[in-house]
């Protein structure tokens, strides 16, 4: 994933600005920065990632620029001047000049105690920078259209003809270069586009609402409390190879013995958190030839000249509407051709997947395109989403009856009837019968439950998402559930509190005592108890906050302005399998009591949470 | 802790449906107070217990046999199990030792033991299928995540907690197939979080496999996190070795791990950091250069971008890293701190007419309640003041007003019936947090650029074929930029139009 640049891939463009840009890198295409410049896409396909690149002023006899790697001892050189500097923080140009002495009263003035330098000079001289900036800006116009050094030459000469430079602190100097420097210098960067990174850009530059604040630290934490990772190795169905007249009786059984590592999402961050989900489980990325090991030489070639042409014969359609497709045209030429499945094949893997629920009824999974993955159309290329990623609605997975997409049986039609059909009409009919066979599979396969963890970023009340998801997880499995605003998750939380666990455990509530333990799992909920406070261990609610900081030799500290909003806090907890009957929990406290009499109370209150 | 163990996957990365025997399990006590338990199979008895190996916490006794073959997230409740005649025979038993007696007595009190138990079921042979439950308490079986590991592992040195661990490998992208190196394995709260971020299953021709490759230098801390990691099916993931990596680099084996992930969790990273470069390091003053002879091999994935995160508690220690980085090539070098806070909620129950309880503040809930207070002891306090008439009259008054204050008792019913729905819902931190852990730098080590791979790039997308073009710019503002363009090549249109009039009444003239 981060070798190269990848034609046809989305990738992140980092301007000296700090604004990051995505944008699709087609070959053939000339990109164009903006006020920084423009330059034949091709230059930088098959280059590595994080390397800044400089756009060249134009050769006389060409009609590009063309593109040089800036080396890091380049980029750093003035942090290095800096550190090579005996003090780093004090001024470099003749200082002696300039001192304002410290009884000349200024403040702002500080000296240091023992070696009597100057540490900062006052500020208060420092006046309007453009009254002293004596290029007018037509001439800083001129100087940008004639050939400069890719904006070095301009910045150099904002720098002379500055009038007021001297009288600059060294860290105003430092901070007017750095204005000019980002204004003008005609650097890029080329970053991957990963869940870090998409992230980011959403978040700082893009609609933070959207994906619900989300930041990389909710991120994280979220997908850990979610224990999501890689869930076992793929194992599909065996495709039951049923004939065109057979009907729902030809479907492969679900078999609940295979089904593993399977993880539920509520995704409302427009498929930010299931590419998050996706990531950590490594279904988000296809498989690249330098992810494997030993390949030898040869099918490497033969991998890269299957690719070319591929490339050569892509004229446009390259959107098809099914997955199936996929089998007969086989986009690698290394591998052989797989016979023609039937239409009651499943093409989702039992382990490792991810099921979505979603409440319109197509899922909204946008951000998934900046992998190349759509996740109403699948493209014919072979994403490892397409068979690791389950969709379905609230209403499917609850009243399967009431959905057309379930319930309708599917069409039947005999060999010499379908052959006598239009080739539109029986895609029609092929199409029709695949669906129904997937969206039964997906239906009953999130129903027989047993999810290894349930992780949600969601508008909607987690109560009652817990209400019709808490069934489904497997014993032990994490809960882990993000909301920009801590409300919802306390209201989550308080119905798990310890008197409600209590009250429910003493066999005081008469509507708890008559059920059964698997009635009770199923728990419809009332105003008293809206959850069964026993189906969680260990609720806890929590937040995260990066801060970031600014490292140069003598002037180190935190930002001064970061991102404000909303913090984002996670509900965490465990499954729990509760045990039938009334539990009783005195404990036992007799050597505590010894030591600390107030602590061991405390214990003995919490005793019933245990 | 355990004897040999066997796994065919570890616990961690696939747990399966229910608990194993000769496997990791976490007890939990209480909210905070995670048990790790290596659960065994009853085989006659077990250090003085007839039940087997058995784990007594302060809710009561759990032989092994109740937890095992349970589903994941099993409430278990305690089992009466005899801890006090084993505490006596053990006793006996030195005492016999020392004797230098047979150890028939033995025996015999054992089976008397039995029998005189509170409970008469605890035969020789069928044990764990007649266990009592107890009433002391019940604990819940979790299966082991690295979060869960990070609060139950024995210390060792300063723990790497999950809000650092999780931010840290997402942004170093370790993800399945990833090869990390870690440097300082520690307690290995690290390990474990970072062997499940880069596992991808069984190993298959062709297929990365996703390894951490980690280096202790406390001899110590190597041998326990050896035996931890075999003893929790991780050997297959995580390669451990015993180097002090300041001087012995990363190599494992004289070979590359190519690592495209590193995370230094050491007191001087700059250290390390020389050896983890592309290049052969440079030599530091008055070493010899007798490395010539061998040729360098680089730690890192030759084709891929390296993403890397030091751990270290001091700011001079970054000053120093980020310097090092600077001069070793790395580039999006930025410094992070992470401030993570749990909450906890409660019900803040605050009422002047509340029964008297814990966590019920007795104090007016708000200023009706207050004035309704004051006005009553204003009442009493005027009725005090009055003359008194007669002994007889004001003693049923004061009783009179006394059951008024009770009738009043502004409290619904169904608060009464339902404590647990009383009061309002409130959060707050926890009583201590972590204000500083420690500070995160991170750094990208783009992959070498040769003229000779430009050249293949170069010729396997040849310039000249441009046909459009992709802008970062949003479309209003390409053409914002149009525009201007436009104007300096010709002027706005008041300028032309003023043109072209001229023209006209030159030509007209």
């Amino acid at each position: 994933m981060y070798s190269i640049i990848r034609p046809n891939t989305w990738v992140a463009i980092r301007l000296p600005s700090g604004v990051t840009r995505n944008i699709l890198v087609t070959p053939n295409a000339t990109i164009s920065l903006g006020k920084y410049g423009s330059f034949p896409a091709n230059f930088i396909i098959e280059r590595p990632y994080h390397i800044t690149f400089e756009i060249e002023d134009q050769r006389p006899d060409e009609k590009f620029s063309r593109i040089r790697i800036v080396p890091a001892s380049e980029l750093y050189a003035e942090i290095f001047a800096d550190e090579e500097s005996p003090d780093c923080s004090a001024p470099t140009a003749d200082a002696a000049k300039s001192v304002i002495s410290a009884e000349g009263g200024a403040e702002f003035t500080l000296v240091d105690a023992e070696s009597g330098k100057l540490v900062t000079r006052s500020n208060g001289e420092v006046i309007d920078e453009n009254a002293r900036q004596t290029l007018t800006q037509d001439e800083i116009e001129e100087l940008k259209r004639e050939g400069n050094n890719a904006g070095k030459d301009v910045i150099a000469k904002l720098m002379l003809s500055h009038t007021a430079l001297d009288q600059k602190t060294s860290f105003s100097l430092a901070k007017y270069k750095l204005l000019k420097t980002k204004k003008y210098i005609r650097r890029f960067q080329i970053l991957p586009v990963d869940v870090p990174n998409l992230a980011h850009w959403q978040l700082e530059e893009r609609d933070a609402s959207k994906i619900l604040d989300l930041r990389a630290e909710m991120i994280a934490l979220v997908g850990s409390w979610g224990n999501v990772h890689y869930g076992g190795d793929s194992v599909y169905l065996e495709d039951p190879q049923a004939t065109c007249e057979q009907g729902e009786e030809a479907l492969a059984p679900l078999r609940e013995d295979l089904l593993k590592g399977r993880w539920l999402v509520v995704d409302d961050t427009g498929g930010l958190l299931v590419a998050a989900v996706a990531e950590r489980m490594g279904v988000l990325f296809p498989e690249l030839d330098e992810d494997k090991s030993n390949l030898d030489e040869q099918t490497k070639r033969q991998r890269q000249e299957a690719e070319a042409e591929a490339e050569e014969n892509q004229d446009g359609d390259v959107v098809m509407a099914d997955v199936q497709d996929s089998a007969e045209k086989p986009n690698d030429g290394a591998k052989p051709k797989k016979p023609r499945s039937s239409d009651f094949e499943i093409p989702f893997s039992q382990t490792n997947t991810i099921t979505v629920v979603h409440s319109a009824s197509q899922p909204s999974l946008a951000f998934l395109g900046y992998w190349n993955f759509d996740a109403v159309a699948p493209s014919h290329v072979e994403h490892p989403l397409c068979r690791h990623l389950m969709c379905l609605t609230w209403l499917q997975l609850l009243k399967p009856e009431l959905d057309t997409a379930y319930s309708t049986p599917p069409l039947t039609a005999s060999t010499e009837l379908l052959a006598s059909w239009k080739p539109s009409r029986r895609g029609n009919f092929h199409r029709k019968r695949r669906r129904f066979a997937r969206t039964k599979h997906i239906v009953e396969a999130t129903r027989a439950g047993g999810f290894s963890g349930l992780v949600c970023a969601s508008t909607m009340d987690p109560i009652s998402i817990l209400k019709h998801t808490l069934p489904l997880l497997a014993g032990g499995a994490p809960v882990s559930m993000y909301s920009p605003t801590l409300e919802p998750l306390a209201a989550l939380a308080d119905s798990f509190s310890v008197s409600r666990r209590t009250a429910w455990t003493s066999g005081t509530v008469p509507e708890v005592v008559v059920k059964t333990v698997e009635e009770l799992e199923r728990w419809e909920g009332n105003e008293q108890f809206p959850l069964n406070p026993t189906l969680l261990l260990g609720t806890s609610i929590q937040t995260s906050r990066a801060r970031r900081w600014q490292v140069l030799p003598g002037r180190t500290h935190p930002l001064m302005t970061e991102r404000g909003g909303t913090d984002g806090y996670v509900f965490t907890a465990w499954r729990a399998k509760p045990a039938e009957g009334k539990v009783a929990a005195k404990g036992k406290f007799k050597r505590r009591k010894l030591e600390t009499g107030s602590a061991a109370e405390s214990e003995a209150a919490e005793t019933p949470i245990a | 802790m355990a004897p040999t163990l066997q796994h065919t996957v570890s616990p961690f990365l696939e747990p399966g449906p229910r608990t194993k025997p000769n496997s990791l399990a976490v007890l939990q006590l209480s909210r905070d107070n995670f048990v790790p338990v290596y659960l065994q199979e009853a085989s006659g008895e077990h250090d003085g217990y007839v039940e087997g190996a058995v784990i007594n916490t302060r809710y009561g006794s759990f032989p092994h046999s109740t937890l095992l073959n349970v589903p994941w997230g099993s409430q278990v409740r305690a089992s009466k199990v005899d801890t006090g005649s084993r505490g006596r025979k053990r006793k006996r038993q030195l005492d016999e030792e020392a004797g230098c007696e047979t150890s028939e007595p033995i025996e015999d009190e054992n089976e008397k033991g039995n029998s005189n138990g509170a409970d008469k079921e605890h035969g020789d042979g069928d044990e764990a299928k007649q266990l009592v439950t107890d009433a002391s308490g019940f604990i819940h079986v979790l299966p082991p995540t690295p979060e869960i590991w990070t609060t139950s592992l024995p210390h060792r040195t300063q723990v790497v907690y999950t809000p650092d661990a999780s931010y840290i490998l997402h942004r170093i992208r370790a993800r399945p197939g990833s090869t990390l190196i870690e440097a300082g394995a520690g307690s290995g709260s690290f390990t474990h979080a970072s062997a499940r971020a880069v596992y991808n299953g069984s190993p298959v021709e062709g297929k990365r496999q996703g390894r951490v490759f980690s280096f202790e230098f406390h001899e110590e801390r190597y041998h326990k996190m050896k035996k931890e990691l075999s003893d929790h099916g991780l050997d297959g993931v995580v390669t451990l070795t015993h180097r002090d990596v300041y001087a012995g680099g990363f190599l494992v084996g004289g070979k590359s791990p190519e690592a495209d992930a590193v995370f230094l969790d050491l007191p001087a990273p700059w250290e390390a950091l020389p050896l983890l470069s592309r290049q052969r390091p440079q030599l530091k003053e008055g070493e010899v250069g007798e490395a010539g002879a061998k040729p360098w091999v680089s730690p890192l994935h030759p084709k891929k971008s390296v993403l890397l995160c030091t751990f270290s508690p001091c700011i001079e220690q970054v000053t120093r890293t980020v310097s090092a980085l600077r001069h070793l090539g790395w580039v999006d070098i930025e410094m992070v701190e992470i401030a993570n806070r749990k909450l906890h909620t409660a019900r803040d129950r605050v009422g002047l007419y509340l029964p008297v309880d814990r966590g019920v503040n007795n104090s007016a809930k708000d200023v009706e309640e207050a004035i309704t207070k004051l006005t009553e002891i204003e009442e009493r306090f005027r009725e005090n003041a009055r003359p008194k008439q007669s002994a007889d009259g004001t003693e049923p008054a004061k009783q009179e007003s006394k059951a008024a204050t009770n009738g009043k008792t502004p409290m619904n019913g169904a608060a009464l019936k339902y404590p647990w729905l009383d009061g309002r819902l409130v959060t707050r931190g926890e009583p201590e947090i972590k204000t500083h852990t420690s500070y995160l730098v991170f750094a990208v080590l783009p992959m070498v650029w040769t003229e000779e791979d430009e050249a293949v790039a170069m010729a396997k997308y040849p310039l000249g074929r441009e046909r459009f073009v992709v802008s970062v710019m949003g479309k209003a503002s390409m053409k914002e930029e149009r525009r201007e363009a436009m104007q300096q090549k010709q002027g706005n249109r008041k300028s032309r139009r003023k043109d072209r009039d001229e023209k006209l009444a030159e030509v007209e003239g």
